[in-house]
């Protein structure tokens, strides 16, 4: 089942109905988010919300995507790909396809992504997609997050594209499978019917559309849309000076034996075209900083999409001016079967940082410092005030700060760059009455923001008593206690982080990013001091007003 | 005629509507122009306008008027224009940042260029007390008099005008706020102190803080405004009980709204919903969407089963309000809105507007940009002479010039432009439901769409057509309809306490104390400015163990005397959960966070008389129109001329001085002898 023939398709259509239809794939897509927000079964994704809606065409060109979270912009298109490849010729109406690995069409696995075919006329016209993180995919740590995998076996469960529902009948086998392979079930089904229900939302809108307007004009407004994104990117790209510039970003550490692991991106910007080269990356690694080749394109294509102009919609057209070059085996895309799991975060950020770091003497204005890195830590252990029931608590607080700008100083604790201030962290209340935990400290930490004529926002500073029934284990995952987030265009980098574990018998320990069985006992303080963004511009260009108010308000 | 009166007042940006209506049912509304600078200016010329218009003095109208409801904007406008007072937080110390962090989320996910904004309260307003209660509501460090007074005299340097005060856990136990409320209050006479305890006894800090910042923001400045209100009018001769409808559709007295302040920060479309809940119970259906085109902006809200959903989930001004608010949906494109090539190349409309100054080019009052108005007029759906009644001429040519301005840029001609700028407006509205209705779990196909506000009626059959809807609904009162809504609305007051026990839920006995203490307190309240008899509805927020978002249950269905409270709580709960997201999960753990309870005083309906029969109407006049099929020629009717049960059919033009509807052809129209135009779309 293929879509018509090429030529058929009307020529362009007219402006105001290319208008309303630009307007109903964005309306499409808000509304899948809205489904999915409200009916999500798990903490990550009707409170944090990290999960991503897209509309792909026949081609898997993505044609519409709500901006929920940044580091999944790109890598959606891959996975429809993905399922076009493994069932060619084999699609039917009311078919429910799923996958999560990162060597078939996955940026990770805990990220699911469900993709429904949309037929009109017996054709295939679009492919409606949702991806969304669960809070357990297996392997052998809570969570997802293993930081002594050494292969992507230890990390979870890899799911290939298969066909999870035929012609409207799910595959209650294969969910039964899934499920039974995570430590939450319960939430695992949940998001699973929660992802399905708002991919069907959109399958009935874009057939609504499709019995409106006719496949065949649908299609040319589609690719009148796309192409208008495209003028529009290659407008404001070539506005940039022609040439060639280098950036570099470093990841503290694989976990294992490997220090100081490069990022290499050589940008060569021409015309309306700009060639992003990672090839000289360093070789990936026995960790899992690596990324799959999905969440590299995904990376690239965040960068490229913070440099352009907010309004540009982010479709495949708005992509075209990018051609990115790469090479397997390196860290940023990595052979089958190499740990991956980290990569949404890192280096998908280091990935970031090379290329605004290159593109800083490209279009000053528009390169903006660096968001600050992730460094999560969860804590498993027993609470005295529910017997019999364990807890297991993420660390979404003291959040990094976010870069400067020439728009001006960052926003202070906003997150990683891979996010942009899309993560939420929870309620200290909330988390007090749940978790054996006290908050003693969660405030801004003045002076941890890189210097510059803008200052990057501030990080802060948490320091959590564990008050639990008996002793915890807790891992880390992350990076960024070893390099700061990066300063541009004469800014200054950021302190990085500094994580403490501060015991109760007045014994310190510095923590690593990347580390599994710590013992946490009653009493012991988790002390956080977390990195500002990175600053803008020269600090000796910052006004004599902003200083003053920094230090009336007490931000530095 | 020495019968009484009540009034409705609803302060828009551009009018002041005032609607009286008469013991007889008698309907009248006037208008103003609105006085930003002061409100009550333009009230008072309001009423001045009624009486004008009923053959009255203003002493004398106000003599007979027996109550006055209020709708405004002063919140609101101090939060958008970011003119409230100078104000200071007293909070636990360590937690100082809580407003400033708002949880991590920052909006615009891809403009990483964009400006973080200016917290309310500075940081360096921002103090910390040491203080600091346990989740359980135990005392783990006790108020510390020396860090208070600290912090008092830095407060007393600063002079500032309110003070928020915001401690972690106070929603568990007030002491501590109210001690340190004392303290300030006695050091500083005259500032006006408000406690996060007080405003909003929930868990969640950054929203209960937030929403504690913002009424000690907003509450001088309202406080400053009702009293000149209240000044106003008694200079004027009314000595009556004055009303404000608050963001939960429910009014209070001026004291109250002027204690809660931030409660007032949606009073403005309030108005419209409550009316919708009036004509919903006056027959019109169970089932509505509110559609409120203004000219900068449209609200959104439904009316299900007969009742206006509430949602605490507002942001107003950039800052997050908790309170328990009508689920209004704002969309930033009304008739004023400008249609534009936009940087990606397509046309588009909004979010600019031209405002009321200069506003549509057809205003002939400087503006050159085509707004939906201009476009409406160059089809042929106003008319140039006789726009507001005549008040207001039309300069057609100038809106001609404006839409062939961004024809020539879209390459297409000065009709096909302007039938362009009416379907994308008609898309965007038709889109801003669907979101509107997805997000409370609903389908709307079988909803009715009531169009109201000046400039809905021109887009209701067009929009209810998009969204499938096969019927739509037109007050006579479509402009005045906020401020007649504001008659019929009830007293109400909220009582909130959030509990959180390990296992879930409280004990029954427990469960029934909270409820019963909620009860009295509101009661209490409302008896303070109400003697008539009051009614009590209970709900609760609760959640599945691992969830993070409540959702809220109405108890009308407990059994507060029978066994098992919890259980039957934990059931209604179940229901509820399967209703709106289509399963539950009874092995689950069920979580109590939130009892609610709010007291009805309810006020005596105002509803107009039902139309007397009269003789079919015949069309004024014929106009040449442009519909997506081409040119045609349709009849025009007055809308007050209509008989009850008169039918329509479509194409055709139904106006009157303050609202203008269009029927598509395939539409059948009835006059409904209660008040408003009922559309059948085909």
């Amino acid at each position: 089942m293929q879509q018509d023939p090429q030529g058929s398709a009307p020529s362009t259509p007219d402006p105001v109905t290319l208008a309303v239809i630009d307007n109903r794939l964005r309306a499409i897509v808000e509304e899948m988010g809205e489904a999915m927000l409200r009916t999500s079964y798990s903490q990550i994704l009707n409170s944090s919300r990290d999960f991503s809606i897209a509309l792909c065409d026949a081609q898997c060109r993505l044609v519409a995507q709500a901006d929920h979270i940044p580091v999944h912009v790109g890598a959606m298109p891959w996975a429809a790909r993905a399922v076009a490849a493994a069932f060619a010729g084999n699609v039917h109406p009311g078919d429910t396809f799923l996958l999560n690995d990162p060597y078939f069409g996955g940026s990770h696995l805990p990220d699911l992504t469900i993709i429904l075919p949309v037929f009109a006329d017996g054709a295939l016209r679009f492919w409606s997609v949702v991806r969304a993180h669960q809070s357990d995919i297996g392997g052998a740590t809570h969570g997802g997050y293993n930081p002594g995998a050494t292969e992507i076996w230890q990390e979870g469960v890899r799911v290939p594209p298969i066909r999870l529902g035929e012609r409207g009948e799910l595959r209650e086998d294969l969910i039964r499978m899934l499920a039974t392979n995570t430590r939450v079930a319960r939430d695992f089904r949940g998001d699973m019917m929660a992802m399905i229900g708002a991919a069907r939302l959109g399958e009935r809108r874009l057939e609504g559309l499709l019995a409106h307007y006719g496949a065949a004009p649908l299609d040319a407004a589609v690719a009148a849309v796309l192409d208008l994104s495209e003028a529009h990117a290659r407008r404001i790209v070539a506005t940039w000076p022609d040439g060639v510039w280098q950036g570099e970003a470093t990841l503290d550490d694989d976990g294992f034996d490997r220090q100081d692991v490069v990022i290499r991106a050589t940008c060569t910007k021409q015309g309306e075209s700009l060639t992003v080269d990672l090839t000289a990356s360093d070789p990936q690694t026995t960790g899992f900083v690596n990324s799959s080749f999905a969440n590299m394109q995904s990376a690239v294509a965040m960068a490229f999409a913070f440099l352009l102009d907010p309004e540009v919609s982010k479709n495949d057209g708005a992509f075209r001016p990018l051609v990115v070059q790469a090479r397997e085996g390196t860290v940023v895309w990595a052979r089958d079967g190499a740990p991956v799991t980290m990569c949404t975060s890192h280096c998908s950020n280091e990935i970031v940082e090379a290329i605004i770091r290159a593109m800083s003497g490209c279009c000053p204005q528009r390169a903006m410092g660096g968001w600050g890195r992730r460094f999560r830590v969860a804590i498993q252990g027993r609470d005295a005030r529910r017997p019999g029931k364990g807890f297991v608590w993420h660390l979404f607080h003291a959040r990094p700060g976010g870069g400067a700008s020439s728009g001006g100083d960052g926003w202070s604790t906003a997150g990683e760059w891979h996010s942009a201030g899309g993560l939420k962290f929870g309620s200290v209340e909330m988390a007090e009455a749940r978790f054996p935990l006290v908050f003693e400290t969660h405030e801004f930490l003045p002076g941890t923001a890189g210097e510059g004529q803008f200052r990057g926002g501030l990080g802060a500073e948490l320091s959590l008593r564990v008050e639990s029934d008996g002793p915890c284990r807790a891992n880390t995952a992350g990076d960024g206690i070893r390099h700061g987030s990066a300063g541009m265009c004469g800014g200054q980098d950021s302190k990085p982080h500094h994580y403490v574990l501060a015991r109760a018998t007045g014994e310190e320990q510095v923590l690593k990013t990347k580390s599994t069985g710590l013992v946490i006992n009653p009493g012991d303080r988790l002390v956080v001091q977390s990195a500002g963004g990175g600053g803008w511009g020269p600090p000796e260009k910052r006004s004599a007003e902003a200083r003053a108010r920094d230090e009336r308000e007490g931000y530095v | 005629m020495s019968t009484t009166l009540r009034i409705g007042i609803d302060v828009g940006g551009t009018f002041t509507d005032v609607v009286c209506i008469a013991a007889d049912g008698t309907e009248t509304l006037a208008k103003a122009s609105s006085t930003p600078h002061d409100q009550s200016e333009g009230v008072v010329n309001g009423l001045r306008n009624l009486a004008i218009a009923l053959g009255l003095d203003l002493a004398t109208l106000l003599a007979r008027c027996e109550r006055i409801v209020h709708g405004t904007t002063v919140a609101t406008n101090a939060l958008l224009e970011r003119k409230g007072s100078r104000l200071a937080m007293l909070t636990t110390a360590g937690h100082r940042d809580v407003i400033e962090m708002r949880e991590g989320l920052k909006p615009e996910r891809y403009d990483l260029r964009l400006p973080a904004p200016e917290p309310l309260v500075p940081r360096r307003l921002r103090l910390g007390v040491k203080e600091r209660l346990r989740a359980d509501g135990g005392v783990a460090v006790a108020l510390d008099q020396a860090s208070l007074d600290a912090a008092i005299a830095a407060l007393r340097a600063e002079e500032v005008e309110s003070v928020a005060i915001c401690f972690l856990h106070s929603w568990r136990d007030g002491a501590h706020e109210r001690a340190a409320g004392a303290a300030v209050a006695a050091a500083l006479p005259g500032v006006f102190v408000t406690l996060s305890s007080d405003v909003l006894p929930q868990i969640k800090e950054f929203e209960r803080f937030s929403t504690t910042a913002v009424n000690a923001y907003v509450g001088p400045v309202v406080s400053r405004y009702l009293g000149r209100l209240r000044g106003r009018l008694g200079e004027a001769g009314y000595g009556g009980p004055v009303f404000v409808i608050l963001s939960h559709g429910g009014v209070a007295p001026v004291e109250e709204a002027a204690r809660l302040a931030v409660g007032t920060a949606l009073s403005g479309p309030a108005g419209g919903v409550a009316a919708a809940v009036a004509l919903a119970r006056a027959g019109l259906g169970q089932d509505l969407v509110t559609f409120d085109m203004g000219g900068t902006s449209t609200d959104i809200a439904m009316v299900a089963g007969g009742e206006a959903a509430l949602g605490r989930g507002r942001v107003v001004g950039g800052e997050r309000i908790a309170l328990e608010s009508l689920d209004i949906v704002t969309l930033g494109a009304g008739g004023g809105s400008i249609a534009h090539l936009g940087s990606g190349g397509t046309m588009q409309v909004g979010p600019q507007s031209a405002g009321a100054v200069p506003g549509p080019a057809a205003y002939g009052l400087g503006g050159t940009q085509p707004a939906v108005t201009d476009a409406n007029l160059v089809l042929g759906y106003l008319d140039a002479g006789n726009f507001l009644g005549g008040a207001r001429k039309l300069d057609l040519a100038a809106a001609q010039a404006a839409v062939a301005g961004l024809a020539a840029k879209l390459g297409i001609d000065v009709q096909a432009c302007a039938m362009g700028i009416h379907r994308l407006v008609n898309a965007r509205m038709a889109d801003g439901v669907r979101v509107a209705t997805v997000r409370r779990g609903v389908d709307p196909r079988d909803f009715t769409l009531l169009a109201f506000g000046g400039a809905a009626g021109l887009h209701a059959s067009a929009v209810a057509r998009e969204l499938g809807l096969k019927r739509a609904a037109v007050p006579l009162f479509a402009a005045g309809l906020s401020a007649w809504g504001m008659l019929q609305s009830d007293l109400r007051y909220e009582m909130a306490r959030s509990t959180l026990e390990a296992g879930g839920m409280p004990a029954d006995a427990s469960i029934a104390a909270l409820y019963d203490q909620l009860e009295a307190d509101a009661r209490a309240r409302m008896g303070q400015w109400y003697q008539g008899e009051i009614a009590v509805q209970r709900s609760a927020d609760m959640r599945y163990g691992e969830q993070v978002f409540e959702i809220a249950v109405p108890l009308d269905g407990i059994d507060w005397q029978g066994p098992a409270l919890a259980e039957q709580l934990r059931t209604a709960f179940h229901a509820r959960h399967r209703a709106l997201f289509t399963y539950d999960l009874p092995e689950e753990e069920v979580v109590l966070v939130t009892a609610r309870a709010a007291a009805i005083g309810r006020l005596p309906a105002t509803l107009g008389a039902q139309r007397a029969a009269g003789a079919t109407a015949t069309p004024l006049t014929t106009r040449r129109i442009r519909l997506e099929a081409g040119e045609t020629e349709v009849p025009v009717f007055g809308f007050e001329a209509l008989a009850p049960g008169q039918a329509l059919r479509g194409p055709a033009i139904v106006e009157s001085a303050t609202t203008t509807v269009l029927l598509l052809p395939g539409d059948t129209a009835r006059m409904d002898g209660r008040g408003w135009l009922e559309i059948l779309v085909d």
